[in-house]
């Protein structure tokens, strides 16, 4: 007890910011080194470089995307832009912050349906992936493990292909005078082709083909890890096959749900390189709209206010979701 | 009221009913055989078992015993043979549709449910049960195993004790017409499991519900069992009230199996309907026994004496001729209630015997190390089994 009242006393400053006020202040840029070796266990050595990676090539690229957004349209089409903080002759700060962009996404009625249907898009073929990758996902875990590893390869096989070559195999597929048209059409079931290039279909192929490894692993390593005593004991009580995997097989993959259908929603909402080939034009996915903001109209403030709306739009429900997630599995925890 | 009545069980399960030639038995097995390949894990067994019972299945890993249970349950189909339970053939009936319940090894309780939510999912499954009569149902049973605290636990917060608890109680509120325990006691430290042994006997006897268990621990078979079968190489080779198979194992395995046993080899050099002699060179000596044998004299036999019914004498007796043998005592182990001595006959075969430590005995009294003693027995202690 005594121990831990001196130590907080010859802290420069109290709480969890002390570290971070001796690191800033006492020793200074110059000495930072020598403060990591001389304070830093080897653990937090190893943790420090993903959060330095993060830092550098996530936290700093966003606040650079965050100051541009709210900055004025240079008719440049590139920086320089004004900086935000500006001081004055009399002793203050001038903080000029442009939300004009931010004002322009709402109103222009293309970015509000460009956005619905990006969600819509992502949400369907998250849905999709999870109607087709869940049974898969089941048949693998449950296989012999002779065979698990080599179904296990084939899901992983198609990430030894460039995902762009993937991508446009699936033109050749879909056009008009494509495989599938000219298979059905020599069958005779069909006397003119289907039009499915340049369609949300196509887009929805397109995102559930490339997205499906990402929901099955998860969901895989999860059902694998299941007691299957569990589905006996339901079974000798009296539930039948349905009911046992309804309360007790699908309550316990949700980890893996959620984790899978993650990993699908978010890359699909920012889809770009699918769409782009796949889809029609008329309707635009948000991702495409900003990268036309940018290259075509050369406007990086609103390029970028789309950047920050999209990634705030996403993150915040993603992060309560992650939350209440977190609480069930540490209630589940055994 | 209740005392009376639990006398008159007790006194109906002292009418053992399979001393009945015509009893029908409430669970029948009749010729199951369970290949697996190759593998015959369980051997054309034939089991009648009564209302009431509880049957253990006593066995090493790998007899099959938890092979026969898990055909009981229905998660296993028998490769030949039939079960019925109460007159009813149970070979079409998919386990969620038997009454019969298990309580697994494992105890294989749901982790995303709370006690009373796992103890209501049996209840749930049926049809025809008010919501209400569920959770009265579950209530009296937490009431039973005493657990009543515990409802709105999940089963990582409760201990290992608890959890076994929890199992029996979603097993047996079902009112099962049989119960099926494997390994019941197995994942609880000893005292816990003998004050457990006692528990499971009082709630079986409160609710009459069928029990069998399978173990592979002689000593929970004989606290639980009204009846043991013993099972080696899928073939049940003994099937007897506790004291049966202890004191009368029929065959060289069940001798060695329960317990722990000396075993002479020898020749049957007489046998009458009231007595028999046994002459062993490995004893170095003759074992007179005071009933007959009712085998062929000259067949070679084996002479079974248990630890605790052997004498160490100090003196030598007067009669050395037979039943007693001289040795020199090389290990003792002293296990506070009993001690265990390893003697070293004059044949060169260590005898094994155990006394108990009746009196607190002074150094010079005790018997010790390098002692020369004789060995004595009753002539009716020594089992003479043939195979």
């Amino acid at each position: 007890m005594k121990l831990s009242v001196a130590r907080t006393a010859t802290r420069d400053a109290p709480g969890r910011l002390g570290p971070l006020w001796t690191f800033l202040f006492r020793y200074g840029p110059p000495r930072w080194t020598e403060y990591v070796l001389r304070n830093w266990s080897g653990q937090r050595l190893v943790i420090g470089v993903p959060y330095l990676w993060l830092l550098l090539f996530f936290l700093v690229p966003f606040l650079i995307v965050l100051k541009i957004s709210f900055a004025e349209f240079s008719p440049l089409g590139r920086p320089p832009y004004e900086p935000v903080f500006r001081w004055l002759e009399e002793g203050a700060v001038q903080v000029k912050l442009l939300i004009g962009s931010y004002v322009y996404l709402l109103n222009e009625p293309l970015y509000v349906s460009s956005w619905l249907y990006s969600i819509k898009v992502a949400f369907f073929s998250t849905i999709f992936c999870l109607m087709l990758g869940y049974p898969m996902a089941y048949a693998i875990a449950r296989s012999s493990p002779t065979y698990r590893n080599v179904f296990l390869m084939l899901i992983i096989l198609p990430f030894w292909t460039s995902f762009l070559l993937r991508v446009y195999a699936w033109i050749g597929l879909l056009k008009n005078d494509g495989v599938i048209n000219n298979m059905l059409m020599a069958v005779g079931v069909i006397d003119e082709p289907i039009a499915m290039m340049n369609t949300s279909f196509a887009v929805y192929i397109g995102i559930v083909y490339s997205y499906l490894p990402f929901m099955i692993l998860p969901l895989y390593s999860n059902l694998e890890k299941h007691d299957l005593t569990l589905l006996e004991a339901a079974s000798d009580l009296g539930a039948g096959p349905v009911k046992a995997f309804m309360r007790i097989t699908l309550p316990q993959s949700m980890p893996g749900i959620v984790a899978g259908s993650l990993l699908v929603f978010i890359p699909a909402v920012g889809e770009y390189v699918i769409p782009s080939l796949l889809g029609s034009s008329d309707q635009l996915m948000i991702a495409r709209l900003l990268s036309d903001e940018f290259f075509l109209n050369r406007d990086w403030p609103k390029a970028s206010a789309v950047a920050i709306a999209m990634l705030l739009l996403l993150v915040v429900p993603i992060m309560i979701f992650q939350r209440f997630q977190n609480k069930e599995l540490e209630a589940q925890k055994r | 009221m209740q005392t009376a009545e639990r006398r008159a069980d007790k006194n109906k399960a002292k009418a053992e009913p399979w001393r009945d030639p015509h009893a029908e038995g409430y669970v029948r097995i009749e010729n199951i055989t369970k290949k697996f390949g190759d593998f015959i894990a369980v051997n054309n067994v034939s089991l009648k078992i009564y209302q009431g019972e509880i049957f253990c299945l006593l066995g090493g890993s790998g007899c099959g015993k938890s092979t026969l249970l898990r055909m009981l349950a229905g998660f296993e189909s028998p490769t030949s043979g039939a079960i019925y339970l109460d007159g009813q053939d149970m070979a079409d009936v998919p386990p969620y549709e038997r009454p019969i319940n298990m309580m697994f090894q494992s105890y294989a309780l749901f982790p995303h449910m709370t006690v009373e939510k796992n103890i209501a999912f049996g209840l749930e499954q049926e049809k025809g049960l008010s919501k209400t009569e569920i959770a009265s149902r579950v209530t009296d049973i937490l009431e039973i195993v005493k657990l009543g605290q515990f409802a709105a636990r999940r089963p990582h917060q409760l201990s290992g004790g608890q959890r076994q608890r929890v199992a029996l109680a979603r097993a047996l509120v079902k009112r099962p017409k049989l119960l099926l325990l494997d390994e019941p006691l197995g994942a609880l430290d000893k005292k816990l499991r003998e004050a457990t042994q006692f528990e499971l006997i009082n709630i079986q006897e409160q609710l009459g519900v069928t029990f069998i268990v399978v173990t592979h621990d002689q000593e929970e078979a004989m606290t639980l069992a009204s009846r043991i079968g013993v099972m080696n190489r899928g073939e049940i080779v003994q099937i007897g009230t506790p004291t049966e198979i202890y004191e009368f194992p029929m065959t060289k395995f069940v001798a060695d199996f329960i317990g722990s046993v000396n075993m002479f080899e020898g020749q049957l050099i007489e046998d009458l309907p009231d007595r028999a002699r046994i002459r062993s060179d490995e004893l170095g000596g003759v074992v007179y026994i005071d009933h007959g044998i009712s085998s062929a004299p000259g067949a070679m036999v084996w002479t079974a004496i248990r630890p605790e019914k052997i004498n160490i004498l100090r003196t030598p007796p007067q009669d050395t001729s037979e039943n007693c043998v001289k040795g020199v005592v090389k290990e003792i182990a002293y296990m506070g209630d009993l001690s265990i001595y390893l003697v070293k006959i004059d044949s060169g075969k260590m005898v094994r015997v155990t006394l108990p430590n009746v009196e607190r005995l002074s150094d010079d009294e005790r018997i010790l190390w390098d002692e020369t003693v004789w060995l004595t027995w009753h002539a009716s202690s020594p089992v003479v089994v043939t195979q």
